[in-house]
């Protein structure tokens, strides 16, 4: 055996090291320096777990930002939002509230997205009186704290999963087999689905929690199938919602519905699962569909496609939504204070592209409702509630092998 | 040695084990369901024989996949006495070298053609294979040979921190390159029905390719002259060394081939499951409990532990309320419980002479 020559083997490592660096100092863009801006500034899920509808707010965002600038601006000064990302983390969202309200002292605070992240930050924007309008945020509990500087925006958490269970009560189906994340927002929404369940007199076969952390679900998914589950209505985010899809096809399950928050909704569902996202029905706040009727809504729709290049989903009309109740709060108000925006917040009565804006005395805004789609060839339908119903939903499932391949 | 611990632990140490561990389930049981007796009927309602040969199978072919991962932190410890804390994370590495690979580099055309059916799956992963294993068993030996040979056989702690340190190195360094996003791979989905069961496509492969590689491994071991002198190694280094091994080069080589071992199990999850950079946590932990479990050093032991757990993990997600949770808690229980009563592990460790 010949020796081996050790200044060699050090290269390895060395070269990965560098070429690791060289990538990380690529995608971290030099920061943008305006003049005399309007900073508004929170943490978004940028990457992780909830990255993909975190994304689409952001969008949404930042379409309108830029709408809000092309006007002049705000208070005759450029908006400039300041994202940072928060990897999905709470505890990473709370560091980051801590530094922009101290340290870089931003003007106006934006919420983060998820339920679970935003009530850790509530607390935070909360000590410093700094007023949110929570676009990603829609669980009940998190206004029932007497907090006064958060404002809801969307819907309930408890009402994602009802048109589905009332879908499934219509045809009569009894066994509904209910999962969710355990985390905040999930719970809700499958406490929400078990509730009214009962109250259609089906019987819940089986009621279980993952971990946030969780990818494989198919003992989960073998355990539904041997309850013999009509029904699988899942408390979901993305991954877990994709996840448990194609696990479903792998395990040869076919439900005669299964409904999931989320992750249905976002474009990235049906791009990654292609016919295997077929007949999946989801819950939404919003879709793209001028017939909804709000104020403005096509033009959004249209531009908002133009700029990012594809169909705003209901994510990125909260992002949008939230900004523009910002602004004319601040519009009202005339100034930056904070107890005169969230004054302005408080009565503010507006309806957007996105819906009507008017919060009760718990900062929650109860008027709004959930809408239910199901997506048939490839597109989100509308089939849930009656009066916004595009088509009818296509129920049972027909099942894996019964469908066309690819 | 372990005879005379055994001895001096009295029987009511074990029967009070016993009934912290049974506690310990009774808890979430009694908390998830509307009790034990909804349980018992719904046990008994859903556990035909169909379905439980199906959570058995898809426990063996979960367990095939743990084995491989096992096998590579086993090797190393039985050869190096180095606990490998970064082991999960050379797990992802693999992982985001087949994102890489499937995902970047493969043109559009020709990764449709590994989506086409079972045998063109398992070309393309074995393709794949060719490919990264060298890369990683290069990578292993680089490693080994910069941060921890010169601290091989000296206190037991200092490689356990510098692989620790490693792992957070990596771990950050994929987050910077490749954010803290789930990554997918569009694998072939779909299942393979053979009478009342149904095995997905994914994971078939996974297992064809762990029992291709862990029976290349043990033939390796059993009778190759490079094996042989591996395993001697294992057994006493000095020994080796007097009889003319270079045990040095055996340690670089061990190293290297821990981390294939990790890579594949690596490439095996991503074309199974969603992965992240911290993805390394699930698998180690795992890993550990396996190598408690059959023995440490024993390769075999890997894989008889890694197929024990992932039958006992499917069982317990299948037959106990909320299971999907617990997954973990049954690693680290029988782990804990394997160390008090059996600490050799059911095989008999290499390293506890």
């Amino acid at each position: 055996m010949t020796r081996y020559t050790s200044w060699l083997w050090a290269i390895v490592p060395i070269l990965g090291f560098a070429a690791a660096l060289v990538l990380g100092a690529v995608a971290t863009p030099p920061a943008a320096l305006a003049q005399e801006p309007l900073t508004i500034g929170g943490a978004m899920s940028l990457t992780g777990r909830y990255s993909e509808p975190a994304g689409r707010m952001a969008d949404g965002r930042t379409f309108a930002m830029e709408e809000i600038n092309a006007r002049g601006g705000l208070l005759g000064r450029p908006v400039k939002l300041v994202m940072r990302d928060d990897r999905s983390d709470p505890s990473t969202a709370v560091k980051l509230y801590e530094r922009l309200l101290t340290e870089e002292n931003v003007d106006l605070c934006l919420a983060p997205y998820s339920s679970p992240i935003t009530e850790a930050v509530a607390s935070i924007t909360e000590r410093y009186k700094c007023p949110i309008v929570a676009d990603g945020a829609a669980t009940r509990s998190i206004w029932e704290k007497g907090r006064k500087y958060i404002f809801g925006l969307v819907g309930p958490s408890e009402d994602y999963l009802r048109g589905a269970v009332e879908i499934a009560a219509k045809q009569g189906y009894k066994r509904i087999a209910i999962i969710n994340e355990d985390s905040l927002f999930s719970k809700a929404a499958a406490a929400g689905a078990e509730s009214y369940a009962r109250q259609h007199g089906m019987e819940v076969v089986l009621r279980e929690e993952y971990p946030r952390t969780a990818t494989d679900f198919r003992p989960l998914l073998l355990k539904i199938k041997a309850l013999n589950a009509d029904v699988i209505a899942g408390g979901s985010y993305f991954v877990d919602a994709a996840a448990i899809t194609r696990q479903m096809k792998e395990l040869n399950i076919t439900p005669k519905l299964w409904a999931a928050t989320v992750g249905p909704g976002l474009p990235r569902f049906t791009e990654d699962l292609g016919p295997l996202a077929e007949y999946v029905l989801g819950s939404t706040q919003w879709e793209p569909v001028p017939a909804l009727g709000y104020p403005g809504i096509k033009e959004y729709i249209e531009r908002f496609e133009k700029r990012f290049g594809y169909k705003p989903n209901y994510h990125a009309a909260q992002g949008t939504a939230a900004m523009l109740i910002l602004e004319e709060a601040v519009k009202r108000a005339g100034t930056l204070d904070r107890e005169a925006v969230r004054a302005q917040l408080t009565q503010l009565d507006m309806t957007t592209h996105y819906g009507r804006f008017k919060v009760d005395e718990t900062g929650f805004n109860s008027g709004k409702g959930l809408l239910l789609f199901q997506i048939i060839k490839g597109e989100r339908r509308l089939v849930w509630p009656d009066e916004s119903r595009e088509v009818q939903p296509i129920v049972p499932f027909p099942p894996w092998d019964k469908r066309p391949s690819k | 040695m372990t005879r005379s611990m055994v001895e001096r632990t009295p029987g009511w140490v074990y029967a009070l084990y016993l009934a912290i561990a049974l506690a310990g389930l009774g808890v979430p049981l009694s908390l998830a369901g509307e009790g034990f007796v909804r349980w018992l009927a719904q046990t008994r309602s859903i556990a035909t024989f169909d379905v439980t040969l199906q959570v058995l199978a898809g426990g063996i072919l979960q367990g095939g996949l743990y084995a491989v991962i096992a096998m590579g932190l086993t090797m190393i410890f039985g050869v190096m006495r180095i606990i490998n804390v970064a082991h999960g994370e050379f797990l992802m590495m693999g992982a985001y070298a087949a994102f890489i690979f499937f995902m970047w580099l493969l043109p559009r055309e020709l990764h449709s053609l590994f989506t086409l059916n079972i045998g063109m799956a398992i070309l393309g992963v074995g393709v794949f294979l060719l490919l990264c294993l060298p890369l990683m068993f290069l990578f292993g030996m680089g490693v080994q040979r910069l941060v921890l040979n010169p601290v091989v056989g000296g206190p037991e702690l200092t490689p356990l921190l510098i692989t620790f340190g490693l792992s957070l190195i990596l771990i950050n360094a994929s987050i910077s390159i490749f954010s803290s996003d789930f990554r997918a791979i569009p694998y072939l989905s779909g299942a393979l029905v053979v009478g009342p069961l149904a095995l997905g496509y994914p994971q078939v492969v996974s297992f064809i390719v762990s029992a291709a590689i862990t029976g290349s491994v043990f033939a390796f071991l059993k009778f190759s002259r490079l094996g042989k002198a591996v395993r001697a190694t294992a057994q006493n280094a000095e020994v080796a060394l007097v009889c003319g091994i270079n045990v040095e080069r055996i340690y670089l080589y061990t190293f290297g081939l821990g981390a294939a071992l990790a890579a594949t199990g690596g490439v095996l999850t991503s074309i199974q499951l969603p992965f992240f950079p911290e993805i390394g946590a699930i698998y180690i932990l795992r890993s550990f409990a396996i190598i408690i479990l059959g023995g440490r050093g024993n390769y075999l032991g890997a894989l008889v532990g890694g197929i024990i757990l992932g039958v006992i993990e499917g069982l317990i997600s299948f037959f106990i309320p909320m299971g999907s949770r617990l997954q973990e808690l049954a690693a680290y229980t029988l782990m804990v419980l394997l160390l008090l009563v059996r600490p050799r592990g059911l095989l008999g460790g290499i390293a506890d002479e």
